[in-house]
């Protein structure tokens, strides 16, 4: 056991994030509603104000006959870069498929919002297969299990690296000497691999916190080493198992040479109506998972709606924090620092 | 409104267009990573009732040489989707237009993201669409070369088609067939609502003969390089013939070249100002730059003050390098004289003069029927954003040449471009 008395013992806080997911509200509210970006706006900023850590922007895969994308009608990048002028401390973490993007425009998508956020992103791969998107993205024969995987593992291998082709004092500004940057401090990435080779380096500069933060879901089996070696965060669905695979994803963290720290494991959690009517119960459900280490916070999945939010925040919030599970406030403004990540720290 | 107004775009490139901008006293060095500069050059251009912002792109750090690169501001800076969304929310009225590449990108993607940056700015949302010829480029897409021009245009084409489908919610594989082509297959309608201008502003630059006709059948709007009146108004005219055989109108399309202005108070603080500019320019960054342009590597090996070499037909930006070309010949310029002149505004038209004098030029290529509004082109930012809108707006404004306020919400509206069925 890697974890228990190093993390928990030192006081770390629970993470908490809400999930903003489509199609989630009762349909007479996703059929009234337009895109309605202040909306957004104003959910994101109460979640600020409650000090939660993130904010995770789900984007939709269309699939034929299903439910459009009415209650966050934004692709999920253009939204991240649009909230982040209307906060300035809360993380944001949008949903991008390795399926629908290529590494490059990834990573440099990505770099840019964690510029424009001043260290606030994060990317939200999902290793779940065959994704439906597939067959609008050319690729209607879709993709074997094995080939996904692979392809995925490498898509990340690319994007972190690119993320990390400028070094953090690249950049000299010497308009006297003429010199804008220091080219010893520019690495080309020179990748080639079996679905993708890429030269580099991107034309963003270093992220504001060393790199976005990589959030991984929809893990199994032998994704598990993936998520070990290269995620910040992982977001696991099944509580009963949670504390199994957590301890399995830590251990594996430190044989790949990484701290246990390094990676925040979140559990998905779906309160709904309960909040309001039992709020001391879910509070007691949350302060029993994570003081039983099974995870550092909660990932909470809810329709994008305030009211809902403030079932949360203004019931549930405070007894956790009473109970000192959680920070008061921000530290400082980097989602990485929130998290308790800290860049290379742990690799 | 009186008669035909012109419309005009700002055009936000790093520190500035000038490629030594970035060591100006007066230019913003850190633009590149700081998004409250752009807020600012945007709020800035809607004040002045710009119909647009522009950002032009490329995915990679343009210049191989790292050394060259390494003397430029322009190897970073904002990706400009993520940079125009920021944007959107931060500004009301002014249209958004950024660049992406039909080489790199796929048209299901591209077709919803610039849709939601349109629900973002509540119809302001537009795409410049380009082929993409930069082996730069293409070695961070696994590609080995450069595909053949008319290859690139044929999935340009396709892209630009099925792009222009899922804005009007015309391809649905559900109650109808979906899109499967050379290139590309999509499935599904798009999950977002119609775009609230009816569909984003289609945009093109390229001037090839393949560019004006793929222009001719797509674009809404059409930036284009021209030094001279005679070259822009037979590029204009050209366009204008082509529209048709496509079903179209010439107001149809605006055309809109570049302007590179360099204006002030009196024609000779407007020199001393341009003068100062390219005494900033090392020799060898503008020789890195001309020869990119030319699309040739060893340009440094001719002597700096001699003319020109011959060169070979190049399969990458056709026009662009015979616009060079012309132009060296007919001013009789040596390769350093051309790579100041090039750097100082990338190929596009310069006018250097008072408020007055700049009004004239505009003013002369408008009513003479070879433009239809300008892409303006500041030197630096944000002192040149500053001074275009602060000194030649309000006199374009004095003679009935430019809008005083906005009178629509959309990009659409600005431009004066119906709203698609």
């Amino acid at each position: 056991m890697m974890r228990g008395s190093n993390d928990r013992g030192n006081g770390a806080a629970m993470k908490l994030a809400v999930s903003l997911r489509p199609g989630e509200a009762p349909s007479d509210v996703r059929a009234s509603a337009g895109p309605d970006f202040t909306l957004l706006a104003r959910f994101v900023q109460k979640a600020e104000a409650a000090g939660l850590d993130m904010v995770l922007l789900a984007d939709s895969a269309p699939v034929a006959g299903g439910p459009s994308n009415s209650q966050v009608p934004f692709e999920s990048t253009t939204l991240l870069a649009a909230l982040a002028t209307v906060t300035s401390k809360i993380g944001l973490v949008a949903a991008a498929s390795t399926v629908a993007h290529l590494p490059y425009n990834l990573a440099r998508r990505f770099a840019s919002l964690d510029v424009i956020s001043h260290g606030r992103a994060g990317w939200h791969a999902t290793m779940v297969p065959d994704p439906p998107e597939a067959a609008n993205f050319s690729r209607q024969e879709g993709f074997s299990r094995d080939d996904f995987r692979r392809r995925a593992e490498e898509f990340i291998g690319i994007v972190q690296g690119l993320w990390r082709g400028w070094d953090a004092d690249a950049l000299l500004f010497d308009q006297h000497g003429g010199r804008f940057f220091d080219p010893e401090k520019m690495h080309l990435l020179d990748h080639k691999g079996e679905f993708f080779s890429v030269r580099g380096p991107l034309n963003v500069a270093r992220s504001p916190q060393d790199t976005p933060v990589l959030v991984l879901s929809g893990l199994s089996g032998p994704d598990m080493d993936i998520g070990a070696r290269v995620a910040d965060v992982i977001l696991l669905d099944e509580p009963l198992v949670a504390g199994a695979k957590a301890d399995d994803l830590k251990r594996h963290a430190v044989a790949f040479g990484r701290n246990p720290g390094a990676i925040k494991v979140l559990m998905n959690v779906a309160p709904g109506a309960e909040m309001a009517a039992r709020p001391d119960v879910i509070a007691d459900r949350l302060e029993e998972s994570f003081r039983s280490n099974c995870c550092d916070g909660f990932n909470i999945l809810m329709p994008p709606l305030e009211s809902v939010l403030d079932d949360f925040v203004d019931l549930v919030l405070p007894k956790l924090r009473r109970r000192g599970l959680v920070h008061p406030d921000y530290r400082n403004a980097a989602l990485r620092s929130h998290l308790g990540l800290a860049g290379e720290e742990g690799r | 409104m009186s008669g035909r107004q012109m419309k005009l775009g700002a055009f936000l490139w790093a520190t500035g267009h000038h490629i030594a901008a970035w060591r100006h006293p007066q230019a913003h060095v850190t633009a590149g990573v700081d998004i409250d500069h752009y807020i600012q050059l945007a709020r800035t251009a809607e004040a002045a009732k710009f119909d647009m912002i522009f950002c032009e792109d490329a995915a990679g750090v343009r210049e191989a040489n790292v050394n060259i690169a390494s003397q430029t501001s322009r190897s970073i800076g904002f990706e400009p989707i993520s940079l125009l969304a920021a944007l959107a929310v931060q500004t009301s009225r002014i249209g958004l237009v950024s660049t992406a590449s039909t080489s790199y990108n796929e048209p299901y993607g591209l077709a919803r993201t610039f849709l939601s940056l349109d629900h973002l700015s509540g119809g302001r949302a537009g795409w410049n669409l380009v082929t993409s010829a930069s082996p730069i480029e293409a070695a961070n897409f696994g590609s080995t070369g450069l595909r053949p021009h008319a290859d690139r245009y044929e999935r340009a084409r396709e892209f630009a088609a099925v792009v222009t489908a899922l804005w009007r919610g015309k391809l649905d594989g559900v109650s109808g067939p979906g899109h499967d082509g050379r290139s590309f297959s999509v499935r599904d309608p798009l999950d977002l609502q119609r775009s609230p201008q009816g569909a984003p502003v289609m945009v093109q630059a390229g001037a090839s003969d393949e560019g004006r006709d793929l222009a001719a059948r797509t674009a809404d709007v059409v930036f284009t390089a021209a030094q001279t009146f005679e070259e822009a108004k037979a590029f204009y005219d050209d366009l204008k013939r082509r529209l048709p055989a496509y079903g179209r109108e010439p107001d149809d399309i605006k055309i809109m070249p570049g302007v590179a202005p360099v204006a002030a108070e009196t024609e000779s603080e407007a020199r001393e100002k341009y003068e100062e500019l390219q005494e900033l320019i090392p020799d060898d960054v503008g020789v890195a730059l001309l020869s990119s342009y030319l699309s040739i590597s060893d340009l440094w090996r001719y002597p700096i003050d001699g003319p020109l070499p011959e060169l070979p037909a190049s399969e990458g930006m056709q026009s662009r390098q015979a616009l060079v070309i012309e132009q060296s010949r007919r001013d009789n310029l040596s390769i350093r004289q051309l790579a100041r002149h090039f750097a100082g505004a990338r190929g596009h038209w310069r006018v250097v003069g008072t408020p007055a004098q700049i009004a004239d030029e505009l003013e002369a290529r408008f009513e003479g029927g070879a433009a239809d509004g300008f892409n303006v082109m500041p030197s630096y930012f944000p002192g040149e954003l500053y001074t275009f809108a602060a000194l030649v707006v309000p006199e374009l404004q004095r003679r009935g040449l430019f809008r005083k306020e906005y009178e629509g919400r959309t990009l659409r509206h600005h431009l004066g471009l119906k709203r698609p069925a």
